[in-house]
């Protein structure tokens, strides 16, 4: 998102090393495994970065950590299970968890709305990375 | 008849230790005859009928074990599955009317929820007619046997669930 003109000036004035890429903001760190899929994040997200979706992948359910809520449930699952799943299932609208969250980093503008708002703490907001810290921080 | 009527009343006890001792499975013998249908019922209208229906000493099939529940909304897609995956060869969800909710919309929930479960396992290859919704008022008791023992019969037309 463009930042306004008084937000470029406010960049200006910051140390060169703070203002990263379009804006000032957070690094968000998703960690799939602890999601529940409850849309939170996607509620109070300012930018729609962040989207809760209408259908779910199966394969999210057996990737999951076995002490997470998603991973009980596909252990259960992994238990019966005949074949690998088939892939992405319709969720019906009263389900409210257990939907796959669409993230798009490109929209993110990084103020951390959904990592304070995520009921499991599965969002974690960094403070910035700047381009010229080491590489191994700023990909992960 | 007289024999099987007293099974009915021995249901209800034996749903009550069920429902403490689920989590430490059940197993059933692989490959043996004996099928297990774990029923979540609702507190106010599938219980209530069930508890009309033994003391009416309608014997219902030896293959269900009852699981009291506040109300459907209270029963999760884990619960269905952990039930399947700990023993049991299908799992039936047992509610009020629709619109008949005591708290006011569990019982949709619980559709929604059974519909998401089936979706599961057919996405895994598991037959979804293992997992079903009824509903039911508290005063119709031949409507929840009817519904046991429709679920007695799908069950038993299936092979026994395999596990890992």
């Amino acid at each position: 998102m463009p930042l306004t003109h008084r937000g470029r000036e406010i960049i200006g004035r910051l140390p060169h090393d703070v203002a990263i890429g379009r804006g000032i903001g957070c690094e968000i760190v998703r960690h799939e495994e602890l999601c529940v899929g409850c849309g939170t994040c996607a509620k109070n997200c300012p930018s729609g970065a962040s989207r809760r979706g209408d259908t779910f992948d199966v394969n999210q359910l057996l990737s999951a950590p076995a002490d997470s809520r998603r991973g009980a449930l596909g252990a259960a699952l992994q238990r019966i299970a005949r074949h690998a799943p088939a892939g992405v299932i319709a969720v019906p609208e009263r389900v409210t968890v257990f939907r796959t969250i669409f993230y798009d980093e490109e929209e993110c503008l990084g103020c951390g709305a959904c990592a304070r708002n995520c009921p499991v703490e599965a969002i974690e907001a960094r403070p910035a990375v700047v381009p010229a810290a080491p590489a191994a921080e700023a990909t992960s | 008849m007289s024999g099987a009527g007293v099974e009915a009343p021995a249901a209800k006890p034996a749903g009550a230790k069920k429902s403490a001792g689920k989590r430490g499975g059940n197993a059933v013998k692989p490959g043996g005859g004996e099928r297990t249908i774990v029923a979540f019922c609702c507190h106010e209208c599938a219980y209530a009928a069930a508890d009309a229906a033994a003391n009416a000493r309608t014997s219902l099939p030896p293959t269900v074990r009852l699981v009291l529940m506040p109300c459907t909304g209270r029963v999760s897609p884990l619960h269905l599955l952990s039930a399947l995956a700990d023993g049991a060869d299908g799992a039936m969800v047992a509610g009020c009317l629709e619109g008949q909710c005591h708290y006011r919309e569990g019982n949709f929930q619980a559709i929604d929820r059974v519909a998401f479960v089936q979706r599961l396992l057919e996405s895994v290859g598991v037959e979804p007619e293992r997992v079903r919704m009824f509903t039911m008022s508290a005063g119709d008791p031949p409507r929840f046997v009817a519904a046991v023992r429709e679920m007695d019969r799908v069950i038993g037309s299936l092979p026994p669930l395999e596990r890992a």
